[in-house]
């Protein structure tokens, strides 16, 4: 029976194939092999050297490792915290606006379609020490000029600034189809109960976004622990892909350079676990965050203790 | 959007087929015809180079196609290396050949392709460089880096200093007197310096040692006196303030040449293409070269190796030995100003004429003797982790101001951790 | 002027400093390719438009193999789209449309290589494209980007809602197999769809940028990034060319993200309330 069934549905698995076998030799193959080439000290190119745990050993004494956490966790903030308040107001004002809509939005989403290299280079020019617009500007008014691309914050404000700049837009778009999915009716009965414009936008709108804040504040964790092409094209032709004092140096930019650069294979597969467990650990943090779970569970916890009550006053009763 | 159901199908078996079936996967990189070699720029000489373009000699049909790599040389050979297809004929090597020792099964043994006969030909310590410690002959000899002393004449004239290369090295023979002519220097010029930065009097320091990092069995020498007398030297020089701390690699690095700043600079040979004659053209007939301060030196000069993808061995060893003969390794003098490793060079017409950049002087005399007097030293595959590190926080004591106790303890502890996890010690 | 009015001026006014701050570094792109280096470097800086472009854009095409660069990564970004248009399709019609077994698992399997970062498998991919000879050939650009997660996912939120049961039915009555059914029914229903995959997949292909670093190793073979990042690496203190070769770069792909754009930000919204 179950074999004339899985007969039947042939065609539906050699459809749904392709991506089954592409995964298995080039992402769930390649996820074990790096178990095993991170037991190893190896350079990519000659025999692989059994060293065990060395390199985890070595990965959570390294104060190199540690820094660029340090650092992609600043970048990450420097970035995020700004996008996704300024994709609220913008996706706000885009919801209230009846014209030019169609406009607006291209004009917002067009960053997130241009290369990161590109965008990179750009802004390179303008956090530039010597020729930068920005430092141009700040001396025209009188300011003095900003060492943006060698002081450890400079650096990550110009890489914050590139990650900000590109993603505004796409957040304020996906922000703007949470607007429009609320109904019309419950701000209509938030009016007739006579709240304030801020009480709606905190009251209603904000928990209300809340599964599509979750997601983009994913998305944007996931890319943000992932950042490198930034600091790549900003220091890229110096021998140190991290900038000045590695003060841009991100984890997967310190992965590059160790399996890449400095041709540590076994130690870059380390770092890339070492990323893993970072990823699945945020994602963790912002679904209890942000998920929205905790009111239903707390209610769902009620009510199944309210029932246990009444169904022991029942037996009590019965026994009576 | 015009997909018709018919195009799309079309389209997505024919890129499917393209895409699974493929040229077939080479090993090498270029056509049959070709022999590809990667270098960097600025370490040929152009116009050989366009000969062989034109076919090997010896060899009909046979083409070189050359690549120079921008950026990223080494990380650029290494990644080829381990991605094991599409894998240049011929690569450059620079002075860290010895990192590619614990790879030398990536590449042919130059001595089964004759290159013992040519042994005699070459400066015996520039040659053992390229051997292995098993005794494979990876990597055949290009140019090398012998060191001196260049000098301002006008500034030094200035500060009433006998600007005569001959006394000028009476007058420095070693570091303690460098740097006390560089403070009597300052005296009558404000702000000269002697070295661009730390590293630069580290890294030549140590050019002169007989002994660098580790020994030929394994041995760690990086905590020893010489390393650390070559640190402390360098930091002194920069606390006496003749170091113009013009880091490498920043745009200030030629300013100093430019601008003056720079007086003399104990280095080698090649720095008088990349400093003073790129970046400061206008000086030229004010420099001058003399024997180091310190002792005869080398640092930097490559070396050319064939991996074993190669298309056609005996034909690349012809051309490679071709072009690191005694007559061509004079013409890569004059144009990239590359010193031979080929003593029968020192005495070609092409080498003794005098160098108007310095004044007329015949500088050929001063590098050869360099060259000749150098007592080579060896150099292990885990001299760049270990050189690394001294550098790195060398640049912190220089432009941080950290006590150099606390950076050399800092450098061996990084040391250690790291050449314990390469299983060097 | 009442409260209403004033509201929607200001919201226009917010609206338009954004799209200000949004396409300032294009108009600032331009201007520095069209103006030679020294104009930039001046103080205070050109912020005009100069009439240096095409000279500029002739020293990229001197110094890199631009139009090989951008051919390639043309071949790579049409060959992925098409497959993984052809693979994703395919299988989300099928996790859509009809019941077998072990579907539920399956699918909940492929939701859950989401979680896994591509550069956990940099490095043993980047070994395993060595072991079968890829490396530094187009293979290794195409092949494990033919069918992927997200756009199995997506198509399949598309296909539930758009194609009808009885339409389904309807072909089996007819005799049509499983592939059939895909052809007749199931593509011309999902090609909006396919569409803002096709859009989404091109574009994500041609701005890669870490992946075609590592396993392009031939330097005369690069992608458009990573020769554009060449010729920064290279070139870079004549700002005014490599600005030239980033506009060059940028220019193509903003004009196929323009063909498509007012339902491809539509659509990518409707993904994202969907999951």
């Amino acid at each position: 029976m179950a074999v004339n069934r899985i007969r039947q549905a042939l065609p539906q698995y050699a459809a749904i194939s392709p991506f089954f076998i592409l995964f298995a030799i080039f992402g769930a193959f390649p996820v074990l092999f790096s178990i095993w080439i991170s037991f190893h000290s190896w350079d990519g190119i000659g025999p692989m050297q059994w060293v065990g745990l060395e390199q985890y050993h070595y990965l959570v004494t390294d104060p190199k490792f540690w820094q660029t956490i340090g650092n992609t966790m600043i970048i990450w903030v420097l970035s995020t915290v700004p996008m996704l308040l300024l994709a609220l107001v913008i996706a706000n004002a885009l919801h209230n606006a009846t014209r030019f809509r169609t406009f607006y939005r291209i004009a917002y989403f067009v960053p997130n379609v241009t290369s990161v290299v590109a965008v990179t280079l750009v802004f390179g020019s303008i956090f530039s020490n010597n020729f930068g617009l920005l430092n141009a500007f700040l001396q025209s008014i009188g300011l003095g000029k900003v060492e943006w691309l060698t002081q450890p914050w400079g650096i990550k404000i110009a890489i914050a600034t590139i990650v900000t700049w590109r993603w505004v837009g796409y957040n304020a778009i996906i922000f703007l189809a949470g607007l429009q999915a609320i109904s019309a009716d419950v701000y209509e009965a938030a009016k007739v109960d006579g709240a304030s414009s801020r009480q709606t936008f905190w009251r209603i709108t904000v928990p209300m976004l809340r599964p599509v804040i979750l997601f983009t504040a994913v998305t944007s964790t996931i890319g943000g622990l992932q950042i490198f092409t930034e600091s790549r094209v900003l220091f890229g032709d110096t021998s140190n892909i991290g900038g000045p004092g590695d003060a841009g140096m991100t984890i997967v930019s310190y992965l590059y350079q160790s399996a890449f650069i400095k041709n540590q294979f076994g130690y870059g597969a380390a770092i890339g676990w070492a990323l893993f467990v970072l990823i699945v650990l945020f994602s963790i943090i912002n679904w209890r965050l942000i998920g929205g779970n905790d009111d239903e569970r707390v209610t769902s916890r009620a009510r199944r203790r309210a029932e246990r009550r009444i169904k022991q006053q029942k037996e009590t009763a019965d026994v009576r | 959007m015009p997909l018709s159901r018919r195009t799309f199908l079309a389209a997505g078996t024919g890129a499917a087929v393209a895409g699974l079936t493929g040229c077939g996967s080479r090993s090498s990189l270029g056509s049959a015809s070709e022999l590809t070699m990667w270098t960097w720029v600025g370490s040929v000489n152009d116009d050989l180079i366009g000969q062989a373009e034109k076919g090997i000699p010896g060899y009909d049909g046979l083409k070189l196609s050359m690549t120079r790599i921008g950026s990223n040389y080494k990380t650029k050979v290494l990644t080829a290396l381990a991605g094991k297809s599409l894998v240049p004929d011929i690569v450059a090597i620079n002075d860290d050949v010895a990192t590619y020792f614990p790879n030398a099964d990536q590449f042919h043994d130059l001595s089964e392709l004759g290159a013992k006969e040519r042994e005699n030909d070459f400066l015996a310590w520039k040659w053992k460089l390229g051997v292995t410690p098993q005794g494979k002959m990876m990597a055949y000899p290009m140019d090398t880096g012998p060191t001196a002393l260049f000098y301002r004449s006008d500034l030094f004239e200035k500060a009433g200093v006998d600007i005569d290369p001959a006394a000028v090295a009476q007058q420095a023979p070693d570091w303690d007197s460098y740097i006390a002519l560089g403070k009597k220097i300052q005296q009558a010029i404000p702000g000269a310096a002697i070295t661009d930065n730390v590293n630069s009097v580290f890294a030549y320091r140590m050019a002169q040692q007989p002994q660098r990092y580790m020994t030929a069995d394994g041995r760690y020498l990086g905590d020893q006196d010489h390393v650390r007398e070559a640190f402390d030297l360098a930091i002194r020089v920069v606390r006496e303030g003749l170091s113009a701390n013009a880091q490498d690699g920043s745009t200030d690095a030629d300013a100093v040449v430019t601008n003056g700043r720079l007086v003399a600079f104990n280095a080698a040979v090649w720095w008088a293409q990349l400093g003073p004659k790129n970046a400061a053209p206008k000086t030229k007939g004010n420099w001058r070269v003399a024997a180091a301060p310190g002792g005869a030196g080398n640092r930097g000069g490559s070396f050319l190796a064939i991996t074993k993808y190669c298309k056609n061995p005996e034909a690349a060893f012809a051309f490679i030995s071709w072009l690191e003969s005694a007559q061509n390794q004079a013409e890569a003098f004059l144009d990239p100003v590359l010193f031979p490793s080929t003593p029968a060079s020192y005495t070609d017409p092409r080498l003794t004429a005098p160098d108007e950049f310095f004044g007329g002087q015949r500088i050929v005399d001063v590098f050869a003797e360099s060259a000749k007097k150098y007592p080579g030293a060896y150099f292990s595959p885990y001299d760049s982790i270990i050189g690394d590190q001294l550098s790195a926080q060398l640049v912190i004591v220089e432009t941080g101001g950290k006590s150099p106790d606390q950076a050399w303890n800092d450098a061996q502890e990084q040391i250690e951790r790291e050449l314990t996890r390469a299983g060097a010690i | 002027m009442s409260v209403e009015r004033i509201r929607t001026i200001t919201g226009h006014v917010v609206l338009m400093l954004g799209v200000a701050v949004s396409l300032f570094p294009f108009y600032w792109m331009v201007v520095m390719a069209s103006n030679t280096t020294p104009d930039i470097f001046a103080y205070p800086p050109k912020l005009v438009i100069g009439s240096h472009l095409f000279e500029n854009m002739g020293k990229v095409l001197d110094n890199v193999d631009f139009f090989g660069s951008m051919l390639l990564t043309l071949v790579a970004a049409l060959s992925v789209t098409v497959l993984v248009l052809f693979f994703d399709s395919l299988a989300a019609f099928a996790f859509a449309k009809y019941e077998f077994p072990g579907r539920n698992v399956l699918f909940g399997l492929l939701l859950a290589t989401f979680m896994i970062p591509a550069q956990l498998s940099l490095v043993p991919q980047f070994v395993t494209l060595a072991q079968f000879g890829w490396i530094g050939s187009l293979k290794a650009l195409i092949i494990p980007g033919a069918a992927n997660a997200f756009g199995i996912f997506w198509m399949r939120q598309y296909a539930k809602g758009a194609i009808p049961d009885e339409l389904i039915s309807a072909a089996k009555v007819d005799g049509a197999g499983f592939f059939r059914q895909y052809l007749t029914v199931g593509l011309p229903v999902l090609r909006p769809g396919l569409a803002f995959l096709g859009i989404f997949t091109f574009i994500n292909v041609w701005n890669d940028y870490l992946w075609p670093l590592i396993v392009m190793t031939d330097p005369n073979r690069l992608t458009l990034q990573v020769a554009l990042d060449q010729l920064n690496g290279i070139y870079g203190t004549d700002y005014s060319m490599v600005m030239a070769g980033a506009l060059m770069s940028v220019i193509p792909l903003i004009g196929v993200f323009l063909i498509g754009a007012r339902s491809f930000i539509a659509d990518l919204a409707a993904g994202a309330m969907k999951f």
